[in-house]
């Protein structure tokens, strides 16, 4: 009912199908609801077994989307779930362990998410099939079944870079793991800093991801994430704060001397212009201690390198809007400088109107707010 | 999103023939949604019914046709959707959840059936209110999509609006549901499904959504916000719903939407985006498909008729952002 990317052929106009495709059609739609209708009554008759169990695996493999359905597995298994895991008769077709069930499902979910990527449902019953997972588990098994999770999202986000329901397993999968190592190392009295965190690594793997492809928005945007946390867990001194502030500067300066029409770049960037600004909360803040006279070579560092680039690139919106919002961000600092004048600013800005006229609206309110319109 | 009241803006003046909308192929098309049972995909889309009813009944008004489906049939069906707790399912005998509730609430909102809900249902709105209710997680404000606990500003913003729809906003902490839409917010000035998740169109859209219901827009970062929304637009005049993606013609909607709210509408150019949705639809079968040559389906037909109300596109009645 919402398709994507579906191509319109003339041919599949139901009207005009065949009389044999059409009695084909129809037997399909009859097994398909009987299923459902066989489901929905063993469902409601309470009849949670593993019998019934496979038949909604059958029901889902046809429709991911089908949400009852997922709420009715979920209602078998946790009656399944509660047979004793110590019980060691052998699996059959009437009878599967708690381990067993879990595994299952894991593959089914497993199985429909690489043809279905997209679908709520699938990720969310997951997540609870690994919740129960857990509890039947001993600590260094639940923490692998974990670790597993952060391969599979490795290999969703390797065959989608962008789909933004595998990133937010990544961070809840990571999430987890911290919490499970938390618990773990709770009781040895230690300080743990360095051992729990996956922010390392995780930060690692945003740069990895960035390196294959630097309009990788998602990862950019994890990147902004991360960042203050791993500052926080190194205790990063002002120093090493201004280091790294340096470094992804540096980073996101080659990216756009790459390709300074990819817009994910110039997002990065306003985000490390914005942990510049007085108005940053402090907790987002890269440098903690900047002062003004700092600000300002950041922001004249930012220009120099941006203007060099209009040499080759003179047809990039993206550079005007850049320096004018570093000349903005110079301006509220000190009412003056030497830097540029408004003349330069007046003519960015007519660079801006003439490239990107789609924004024709946006870039004339902007002339009125820095009054150079 | 719901429709203002009053009539829609004047008749059809002259348009050329690529700016044509096919208002008749439209409304048969949506008339022809429930008539497609020898369709295997009716039956596969069953878990969007009653959303899929919403979306038809609203293109229907939009387009000025509003009693093209027979009302009481209507009505009858969506409170056969509605369970003992006061929760929706998507069509009879599928579960609640918030989803199917919010589309449950504004289709009877939409068809002034609140007296007619009280009739068949005692304290019918009542009930349906505090289902939702229940749904808020105390400690943080944000809405469970149903009992199983998924969590997510769809279901928040969903929340707000069938309760204020149905004058039961006192029943859950509005301010908390804010404080969390805040936490919602990235340094782009959009906003994400959780805290940390990167911004999307869909979340921007029910974040301002779920601010301006809270009367709390004076929390948004307007200017960073208007600005990320504008760069949705592509050469094209389609809008995306992330920085390097693909256009699509369901983010009309979102996009849009989000800049009324904001007052920007004039940052994007509009002349433009109407002819990219006007291509997207079926001159033949009716309907508006993501991108001109696909499939159509009801969901992109209604936001993209949505967004060209929001263009003022004559002829079309009028919609509201919220
Ligand atoms: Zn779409």
């Amino acid at each position: 009912m919402a398709s994507h990317g579906v191509a319109r052929v003339s041919g599949t106009n139901p009207a005009i199908r065949s009389e044999e495709l059409r009695q084909k059609e129809l037997e399909q739609i009859a097994a398909y609801n009987n299923l459902v209708d066989l489901v929905n009554f063993k469902v409601a008759d309470r009849q949670y077994t593993v019998e019934v169990l496979d038949l909604t695996t059958r029901l889902l493999n046809e429709n991911p989307e089908y949400y009852t359905i997922w709420n009715h597995r979920r209602r078998i298994l946790l009656d399944l779930l509660l047979i004793p895991s110590s019980d060691d008769r052998p699996s059959t077709t009437l009878y599967r362990r708690g381990e067993e069930l879990i595994h299952d499902d894991l593959q089914l979910t497993f199985a429909l998410l690489r043809k279905f990527p997209k679908c709520y449902w699938i990720w969310n019953h997951r997540i609870w099939i690994l919740q129960k997972g857990e509890l039947s588990f001993n600590s260094a098994s639940a923490r692998k079944l974990w670790l597993g999770e952060l391969q599979l999202v490795g290999k969703m986000l390797h065959l989608d870079s962008r789909n933004f329901h595998a990133w937010t397993y990544r961070r809840f999968v990571v999430a987890q793991l911290e919490r499970m190592q938390a618990s773990v190392t709770d009781t040895s009295l230690e300080s743990v800093h360095s051992t729990q965190s996956l922010t390392e690594s995780e930060f690692a793997y945003t740069t990895k991801m960035i390196k294959t492809n630097l309009s990788n928005f998602s990862a950019w945007h994890n990147r902004s994430k991360l960042i203050p946390m791993l500052l926080d867990e190194r205790s990063a001194d002002s120093a090493a704060r201004r280091e790294l502030l340096g470094d992804e500067l540096a980073l996101i300066c080659t990216a756009i001397n790459t390709d300074p029409f990819d817009q994910s770049i110039w997002f990065y960037h306003q985000f490390l212009m914005s942990t510049l600004s007085p108005k940053c909360a402090s907790q987002n803040m890269i440098v903690r201690d900047l002062s003004n006279q700092d600000r300002q070579r950041y922001y004249a560092h930012e220009m120099e390198y941006i203007q060099d680039i209009l040499e080759d690139e003179t047809e990039c919106k993206w550079i005007y809007e850049a320096l004018l919002h570093c000349a903005s961000c110079y301006l509220e600092i000190e009412g003056s400088t030497q830097a540029f004048t408004v003349l330069d600013m007046r003519g960015w800005l007519r660079e801006l109107k003439r490239l990107d006229p789609l924004r024709r609206g946006r870039w004339d309110d902007l002339g009125r707010s820095l009054d150079i319109s | 999103m719901s429709l203002v009241s009053g009539p829609g803006r004047g008749g059809m003046t002259a348009i050329p023939a690529e700016l044509q909308l096919f208002v008749d192929k439209h409304v048969r098309y949506i008339q022809s949604l429930d008539t497609r049972k020898d369709e295997l995909e009716y039956w596969l889309t069953e878990h969007l019914r009653l959303n899929g009813l919403y979306w038809g009944l609203t293109a229907l008004h939009l387009l000025g046709h509003p009693d093209a489906l027979p009302r009481q049939e209507i009505i009858g069906f969506v409170l056969s959707c509605l369970h003992g707790n006061g929760g929706f399912g998507a069509a009879p005998g599928h579960d609640a959840h918030i989803l199917y509730t919010v589309s449950g609430v504004q289709i009877l909102a939409t068809l002034n059936a609140f007296d007619e809900l009280e009739e068949r249902v005692k304290d019918g709105r009542k009930k349906i209110g505090q289902y939702i209710a229940d749904l808020q997680d105390p400690e943080t404000g944000t809405f469970a999509g149903d009992e199983w606990g998924e969590r997510d500003t769809r279901f928040l913003y969903g929340a707000l609006n069938a309760l204020s729809l149905m004058n039961l906003l006192h029943l859950v902490n509005v301010d908390k549901a804010v404080e969390y839409v805040q936490s919602c917010a990235n340094f782009d000035g959009a906003y994400g499904t959780r805290p940390g998740a990167e911004s999307h169109a869909g979340q921007v859209f029910t974040c301002v959504g779920a601010l301006t219901i809270a009367g709390r827009l004076d929390l948004v970062d307007q200017d960073k916000l208007g600005a990320w929304l504008s760069e949705r637009q592509l050469k094209n005049g389609g809008l995306n719903g992330r920085p390097e993606k693909k256009e699509d013609v369901c983010y009309s909607w979102w996009v849009m939407s989000s800049l009324a709210m904001l007052n920007k509408l004039h940052w994007i150019d509009g002349k433009k985006l109407t002819s990219f949705i006007l291509q997207c639809q079926d001159p033949e079968g009716g309907g508006l498909a993501d991108r001109p040559g696909d499939m159509v389906d009801v969901f992109h037909t209604v936001f993209g008729l949505a967004g060209l109300s929001l263009l003022k596109y004559p002829g079309l009645a009028e919609v509201d952002p919220v």
